[in-house]
């Protein structure tokens, strides 16, 4: 996107990686992607901890991330002990301290910041993965076989994008029922339009292409034609995009539990802690809200310069 | 096709749009399993308290009597086409009037910030494309990378506890107006303007700093793609033929710069059309944060009270708000851009 895309891959120094076989190309070019692109590496990394912490991260609470385990309202231990506490903690001299303190009610803070990737990356990995889904197959009928039917579904796609998300998303799930499965729904339902206009864009370029009469004039059925030959050409701007839609899920799952309309308390999810804490910050209580609000910050992030990186490693 | 053609298609799409939008909401919400009846009565309730709180707001009837009822073609009833968006079945106030209320607190933080973002976003954005890759640019899009995936309900607190609990410089975050100051008399809705109006200057300065962080937090978030958006568009411009020939026709930098900006920003305005709808209807968080009671508070109670017609209305009303905005955009784009009509 910033100066000329694509740079790194096409320079002439990858080609005597060509050489090699295709294993090794694949590792000179990965490599060579994330040196010229600081973006795509720092993208990488979040995306992989937030990943990583989905599936570890309940185990990594040293308390129970459910229950009151403490004194309410306990502040972080001071910067400069931090190094005594760790050791202590580690060699098991000590039972290891409220690292991020504890919110109003007792719970230890960085216990339920290192559990929420279980519901927060979840509900997003999930939710992006059926709209992905939903939206390519549709998006690849629509511009695949134009006829009324398709012409319809284009309509109600366009219904679908004018309401407001975030609103749309308090209505699915206030009144379907607060829970995780209606969250995932209510998020797939929302952003499957857009990869329904991204895919159907893109086979309508590419369907008068020559690989595309080929495969026809070889005797393949017309449904074989879209999803064999022409799907696998059209998936990149799908691919770059749901990166993108990962990050904003989670600020919509976020969001959602903050105004009252997600996941209901105590489950650890980073908006529920930071709606808890919005009433302790005025009082200068400012660790059950902050914490959550920096894990959010960075994992969206994350995903936003991993998209970002994708997009030049694709060109686009 | 005339510009008055074009913007009387429009308006006819955008009218059927609308109508198919409110009756998406009045079946959608009918179809999820909500029960308003119980929120009304309360727990444990009589059968009879609870058949007769059913009947009191209509949801007895079949569905179509209440479409009807709702679209206002049912005899002696008015309806959404006679502009009548009902009565709130918590409140039993009037939705259009409580609406009328909190609108104007929206769209005057929506607009406050929108101009803001604008203002600083374009001139950003341009210096960013005069030299692509160059120092300004890479800090410039990494700053509109962060801003545009950030958490805004984390960074309005943030914003809450340094510049409220810290450094105690602007007023708590807890409405509009001070509790303690009379309101100047509402005569557009708007305090910033009712209050010059009035010449009520303490209003005004007290409205102003209750709008202070709320519109920070809004510029902090929608300065990101407003910068990258304009950065792309300039950029290309500056590569196309006629700036080359401006360029080579000896005109000075600046005067290249405004041309360039022109054509740079036309194609833009419709985005930015889809952007402020996009914020108008994330208006939400921001208002509860800082209890500002508009119309994202409004539909935030409507939504968890399961109060129907306040729903029904907020989000016809948010919709019809933006495609009108979108409408405008698309005139002025016309005006400035010939081509568009054509």
């Amino acid at each position: 996107m910033t100066t000329s895309p694509d740079t790194a891959l096409r320079s002439p120094a990858v080609a005597p990686a060509l050489a090699l076989g295709p294993a090794a190309t694949q590792r000179i070019r990965l490599r060579r992607a994330l040196r010229g692109n600081p973006m795509l590496a720092i993208g990488s990394a979040l995306v992989a901890l937030s990943v990583a912490l989905m599936i570890v991260g309940p185990w990594l609470a040293p308390f129970d991330p459910q229950s009151v385990v403490g004194v309410p309202s306990t502040p972080p231990p001071a910067a400069l002990d931090w190094p005594r506490l760790v050791w202590t903690s580690l060699t098991g001299a000590a039972r290891p301290p409220h690292w991020f303190g504890t919110d109003a009610s007792g719970m230890d803070v960085f216990s339920r910041v290192v559990a929420a990737p279980r519901t927060d990356v979840a509900i997003a990995l999930t939710a992006t993965v059926s709209s992905f889904a939903l939206g390519v197959a549709l998006g690849l009928v629509a511009g695949y076989f134009r006829n009324p039917a398709t012409e319809l579904l284009m309509r109600a796609s366009d219904l679908v994008q004018s309401f407001p998300v975030f609103i749309s998303g308090m209505i699915l799930v206030a009144l379907a029922g607060r829970n995780v499965g209606n969250i995932v729904v209510a998020l797939a339902l929302l952003y499957a339009p857009i990869y329904l206009r991204l895919t159907r864009a893109e086979v309508l370029s590419q369907r008068h292409r020559g690989y595309v009469e080929a495969a026809r004039a070889l005797g393949n059925r017309e449904i074989v034609v879209a999803f064999r030959h022409v799907l696998p050409n059209a998936l990149a701007p799908a691919i770059i995009q749901s990166s993108v839609t990962i990050g904003f899920a989670i600020l919509m799952t976020a969001g959602l539990s903050f105004v009252g309309a997600g996941v209901r308390p105590p489950t650890p999810e980073w908006g529920l802690m930071i709606a808890v804490g919005a009433n302790d910050i005025v009082q200068g209580e400012w660790w059950p809200s902050v914490f959550p609000g920096l894990a959010i910050s960075l994992t969206v992030f994350g995903y936003a310069a991993f998209g970002n990186g994708l997009e030049r490693v694709y060109g686009r | 096709m005339s510009t008055g053609a074009f913007v009387l298609r429009r308006l006819g799409v955008s009218t059927l749009q609308l109508l198919a939008l409110a009756l998406a909401v009045f079946f959608l919400i009918r179809a999820l399993p909500a029960d308003p009846v119980a929120r009304l009565v309360g727990q444990n309730p009589t059968p009879e308290a609870y058949a007769s709180a059913k009947r009191s707001i209509g949801l007895d009837e079949p569905v179509t009597t209440q479409l009807g009822r709702y679209l206002g073609v049912a005899s002696g009833s008015s309806g959404i086409l006679q502009g009548d968006l009902g009565r709130s079945w918590v409140s039993g106030a009037p939705v259009g009037k409580e609406i009328r209320d909190a609108l104007p607190i929206t769209i005057e933080l929506v607009t406050i910030a929108f101009a803001l973002a604008f203002l600083l976003s374009v001139p950003i954005g341009m210096m960013c494309a005069v030299k692509p890759g160059g120092a300004a640019d890479r800090s410039a899009f990494a700053y509109s990378l962060f801003a545009g995936s950030q958490p805004e309900f984390w960074w309005g607190l943030l914003f809450v506890y340094v510049f409220f609990s810290v450094l105690n410089v602007v007023p708590p975050p807890l409405g509009r107006l001070d509790p303690m100051l009379t309101p100047p008399p509402s005569v557009t809705g708007f305090i910033t303007i009712d209050s010059i109006l009035a010449g009520r200057w303490d209003a005004l300065a007290d409205g102003l700093q209750h709008l202070a962080l709320p519109v920070l937090t809004k510029v902090f978030v929608l300065s990101g793609p407003i910068i990258k958006m304009v950065r792309q568009n300039m950029v290309r411009v500056l590569q196309s033929d006629f700036v080359l020939y401006a360029r080579a026709a000896g005109l000075p930098p600046t005067r290249i710069a405004r041309y360039a900006l022109r054509s740079a920003l036309a194609p833009a305005i419709a985005l930015f059309g889809a952007l402020y709808g996009y914020i108008l209807g994330g208006a939400v968080v921001i208002e509860t944060i800082f209890s500002l009671g508009g119309i994202g508070q409004y539909a935030v109670r409507s939504i968890l009270s399961f109060d129907y017609p306040a729903i029904q209305a907020t989000i016809l009303v948010i919709t019809a708000i933006s495609l009108f905005v979108y409408l405008l955009l698309d005139i002025v784009h016309a005006v400035v851009d010939p081509r568009v009509t054509h």
